[in-house]
C-alpha cells in the first residue's frame, strides 16, 4: 500500500531564512499523525506546503504516490484529496453556511445545487450544527465556526484531512466541542495531519506524534512512548513547559 | 427555619425621571445642557434663520415668475428677488443643450429605455439579474448612441444596434416570463414547443433568441434617424452621458487595473503601476487638454477623433485610475486566509477573485466608489473649459442671452439644485445598498 503523503527532503527558504531543513515524513493511508513544537518550528510551514499553499524549493511531496510539480493546473486534482482546516477558520463571510459548504461543490465540481446542498447537510448533521445552515458565518460562536469549517472541508471528499492548529484561536469551552469532532472523524480511519498543542488529543487519538524545532523533524514516536519516554533534552523541555 | 433558599424576586423597574425622556429631556440633554451650550444654540437658531430667510426672500418671496425679459425682472423687483421666467425660458436647453427640438424625443426614449432596462433588477423573482446588469452595461451603449446620434445604417452598425434592441428585449421577456412562471425566456419558449430533453431546450432557446434578433434586425434596419452631430449636445443631457460612461466604464476598469498591479507577472505590474500613477498624479483638467488640444497632432493626418469622445476618454482613463486605487485597498482589507481558504478548496485564481475576494472588497468600497462617483459626475463640468456645452457652461449661456443679459446667478443656483438632487439620489442609495447586503454579515 502506498503511503498517504510523502515528503522526501524537503526544504523552504523565506528569503535567507530556512523554514524547513530537508524533511523527510511519511504519512501512512488512515494514519493520525499530531504535530508538535514551539512556535516557528515550521510546523504550520510544513503542512501547507503539503497543500501548496506554501511552495516548497527543494525536494518532493508525494499525495498517494503522486508528485507535486508546483504547475497549479497539474497539481489541483493531487490536491483536491487533501481537505484543510485553518486556525482562524477562514468561512466566506458572505455567504451562509450552506454556501460556504456547497460554493465548492458547485464550482470546482460542477454539482447541481440539490446535490451540493445533500451532501452540505449530512457533513452539517455530522459536525452537529444543521441548524444553523442558514445563518452567516459571523453569527456563530468561535467552535461552531471551525465545526462549519470541517464540514466544509469535508464536502469535497478528501482523503487526507490537515488542520492547522484548529484550536488555537478558541476559548477552553469551545475547544471541547471541536476536539469531538476531530476524535469521530478520527475513528473513521481518515488520514488525518493534525498540528496542535492539544496533548489530550495527541495522547488519545494519534497513532505517532512528531515533534518539530528550527525546521527539522526532532523525533517522532507513538504517543504512549512519546510522552512517557521522550529521547531529546528539547523534547523533554517542550513537554515540560505545556503539560 | 429550615435552610430552603432566599427566593431573589427583582424589584419593578420605576419610570425615567419626566425631565429626562421626551422633546423636552432631549431639548435639555442635547441643546441647553450649560450656559454656553444654550447660547451657541440660539446664535446657531439666529444664523440659520438669516440665511434660511435670505435665500426664501430672494429665491420665493421676492421672486419673479413672469417677465418677457430681464429689464421688466430688474424694473419689478431690482436684486432683491430671483428672475425665473429667465431660466424656465431656457429649460429645455439646459436639458438638452442645442439638440434639435424636434428630435428631443430620442433622448427621452434612450434614457426611458435606460430606465425600463434597468427595472428587472430591482422586481422580485427575477433570477436573471447578473445577466440583466452585464447586458444592460454590454449592450444598452450601442442602442442609445444610435438613439442619440442617430445617421446613416452600415451593416455592422445595424447589427449592433439590432444587438442592442435585442438584449432589451429579451431582458423583459425574460423577467417577465420568470415573473409569471418562473422560467427564462429560452426555457419558456422550449417548455411551449415541448422539449423532450435539455439539449433540445437549450438549442430551442437559442433558436428563439436568434428568431428575436432577425426580427429586431428587420426593424431596426427600418428606422432612420436624422444624424445628430455631438456639437448639439449639450446641458444635463451631455452631464449625463459623459458621467455615465466614465462611471460603466470606470469600475470595472479600476478592478482590472487594480487586480493587475497586485499582480505576480512584473509587465503587467509596471504597466498598471505607471498607467495609475501617472493619472493619478495630473489634474482631470491637465488631461482634457492634452488630449483635446495634444493628442490631434499625435494622431496620423487625417484621421479625426471627435471632440467629445477625446472628453470621455480623458474622463474615463481619469476615473478608473482613482478607483483602481480604490479597488486595491479594498482588495488589500480582505484577509489572506480568505485566498487561502478558497485555494485549499480547489478554486482557481480567477474564481476565487471573482467569487471570494471581490464580493466581499467590492462591499467595503460601496461608500468610496458612489464618493467617486459622486466626484467625477460633479468633475464633468470640467469639460465647459475644452468647449463642450455641458450643464455648466449652458447655465452661463443663459447670462449672455440678449434678453436675459447678465442673468448668471438664477441659472447657478437651478443647476446647483439639479446637481444636488443627483448627487443626493446617489448617496442614499448607496447608504440603502450598503445596509442591505450588510444584513446578517456582521459581528
Amino acid at each position: 500500500m502506498s503511503a498517504a503523503i510523502e515528503l522526501v527532503g524537503v526544504s523552504k527558504w523565506y528569503g535567507g531564512f530556512q523554514a524547513l531543513k530537508g524533511l523527510d515524513l511519511t504519512v501512512a493511508e488512515g494514519e493520525r499523525v499530531v504535530v508538535c513544537g514551539p512556535s516557528g518550528s515550521g510546523k504550520s510551514t510544513m503542512i501547507r506546503c503539503i497543500n501548496q499553499l506554501e511552495r516548497h524549493q527543494k525536494g518532493d511531496i508525494r499525495i498517494h504516490g503522486q508528485a507535486l510539480t508546483g504547475e497549479p493546473k497539474r497539481d489541483a486534482p493531487i490536491l483536491r484529496e487533501t481537505g484543510m482546516v485553518f486556525q482562524s477558520f477562514n468561512l466566506f463571510p458572505h455567504m451562509t453556511v450552506l454556501e460556504n459548504c456547497t460554493f465548492a461543490l458547485s464550482w470546482v465540481k460542477q454539482m447541481p445545487l440539490a446535490e451540493a446542498e445533500a451532501i452540505a447537510m449530512s457533513h452539517l448533521e455530522r459536525v452537529r450544527i444543521p441548524e444553523q445552515a442558514k445563518k452567516y458565518p459571523l453569527q456563530l460562536s468561535g467552535g461552531q465556526q471551525q465545526r462549519v469549517a470541517i464540514a466544509r472541508a469535508l464536502c469535497m471528499a478528501p482523503r487526507i484531512m490537515l488542520f492547522d492548529e484548529p484550536t488555537s484561536a478558541l476559548d477552553p469551552e469551545m475547544i471541547k466541542e471541536v476536539l469531538e469532532v476531530m476524535v469521530e472523524l478520527a475513528g473513521t480511519g481518515m488520514t488525518m495531519v493534525v498540528v496542535t498543542h492539544e496533548m489530550g488529543f495527541a495522547r488519545t487519538v494519534a497513532d505517532r506524534v512528531v515533534f518539530m524545532d528550527q525546521g527539522e523533524i526532532v523525533e517522532q514516536a507513538a504517543p504512549e512512548v512519546f510522552f512517557s519516554a521522550p529521547r531529546y533534552d528539547r523534547t523533554r523541555l517542550f513537554l515540560s513547559q505545556i503539560l | 427555619m429550615s435552610d430552603a433558599p432566599l427566593v431573589f424576586a427583582p424589584r419593578p423597574a420605576d419610570p425615567p425621571p419626566p425631565s429626562t425622556i421626551g422633546v423636552v429631556g432631549w431639548m435639555r440633554a442635547n441643546l441647553f445642557s450649560s450656559v454656553p451650550n444654550a447660547i451657541l444654540t440660539f446664535l446657531g437658531i439666529y444664523i440659520f434663520y438669516v440665511v434660511v430667510s435670505a435665500i426664501v426672500n430672494w429665491a420665493l418671496v421676492n421672486a419673479v415668475w413672469e417677465a418677457e425679459n430681464r429689464r421688466q425682472c430688474l424694473d419689478m423687483v431690482g436684486r432683491s428677488g430671483a428672475c425665473w421666467p429667465g431660466v424656465a425660458a431656457w429649460i429645455p436647453n439646459l436639458i438638452y443643450g442645442l439638440y434639435p427640438k424636434d428630435q428631443v424625443w430620442r433622448i427621452n426614449t434612450g434614457f426611458l429605455i435606460l430606465i425600463a432596462w434597468a427595472v428587472p433588477l430591482w422586481l422580485p423573482r427575477v433570477r436573471s439579474k447578473v445577466a440583466i446588469g452585464l447586458s444592460l452595461v454590454l449592450a444598452y451603449p450601442f442602442l442609445a448612441s444610435y438613439f442619440f446620434h442617430g445617421g446613416q445604417q452600415t451593416l455592422v452598425w445595424t447589427a449592433l444596434i439590432a444587438l442592442g434592441a435585442t438584449a432589451f428585449a429579451w431582458t423583459w421577456l425574460t423577467s417577465l416570463a420568470e415573473m409569471r412562471f418562473g422560467l427564462g425566456f429560452g426555457p419558456l419558449v422550449a417548455r411551449l414547443f415541448g422539449a423532450a430533453d435539455d439539449e433540445r431546450a437549450r438549442r430551442i432557446g437559442w433558436g428563439a433568441l436568434a428568431a428575436l434578433y432577425v426580427l429586431t434586425f428587420v426593424i431596426v434596419s427600418q428606422l432612420d434617424f436624422v444624424e445628430v452631430q455631438t456639437r448639439f449636445w449639450g446641458g444635463l443631457f451631455l452631464t449625463l452621458v459623459i458621467s455615465g460612461i466614465g462611471i460603466a466604464f470606470s469600475l470595472p476598469a479600476g478592478v482590472v487595473l487594480a487586480l493587475g498591479r497586485r499582480s505576480e507577472m512584473p509587465l503587467i505590474r509596471v504597466f498598471c503601476v505607471t498607467f495609475i500613477e501617472l493619472f493619478r498624479s495630473v489634474p482631470l483638467i491637465t488631461i482634457l487638454f492634452m488630449f483635446n488640444t495634444m493628442l490631434p497632432l499625435f494622431l496620423p493626418e487625417g484621421v479625426e477623433v471627435n471632440r467629445l469622445l477625446r472628453a470621455i476618454v480623458a474622463v474615463c482613463l481619469f476615473a478608473s485610475a482613482y478607483m483602481a486605487e480604490i479597488v486595491r485597498g479594498g482588495l488589500q482589507a480582505i484577509p489572506k486566509g480568505q485566498y487561502e481558504a478558497a485555494a485549499a478548496m480547489g478554486l482557481g485564481f480567477w474564481q476565487s477573485t471573482s467569487l471570494i475576494i471581490l464580493p466581499q472588497a467590492l462591499r467595503i468600497m460601496i461608500p468610496s466608489i458612489v464618493g467617486n462617483f459622486i466626484g467625477l459626475f460633479k468633475d464633468t463640468t470640467l469639460v465647459s473649459i475644452i468647449g463642450l456645452f455641458d450643464l455648466l457652461s449652458m447655465s452661463r449661456a443663459v447670462g449672455e442671452d440678449t434678453r436675459w443679459l447678465g442673468l448668471f446667478i438664477e441659472p447657478f443656483f437651478f443647476i446647483t439644485l439639479i446637481y444636488f438632487v443627483f448627487c443626493f439620489l446617489m448617496s442614499q442609495y448607496s447608504l440603502n445598498l450598503e445596509r442591505r447586503l450588510g444584513e446578517g454579515q456582521r459581528r
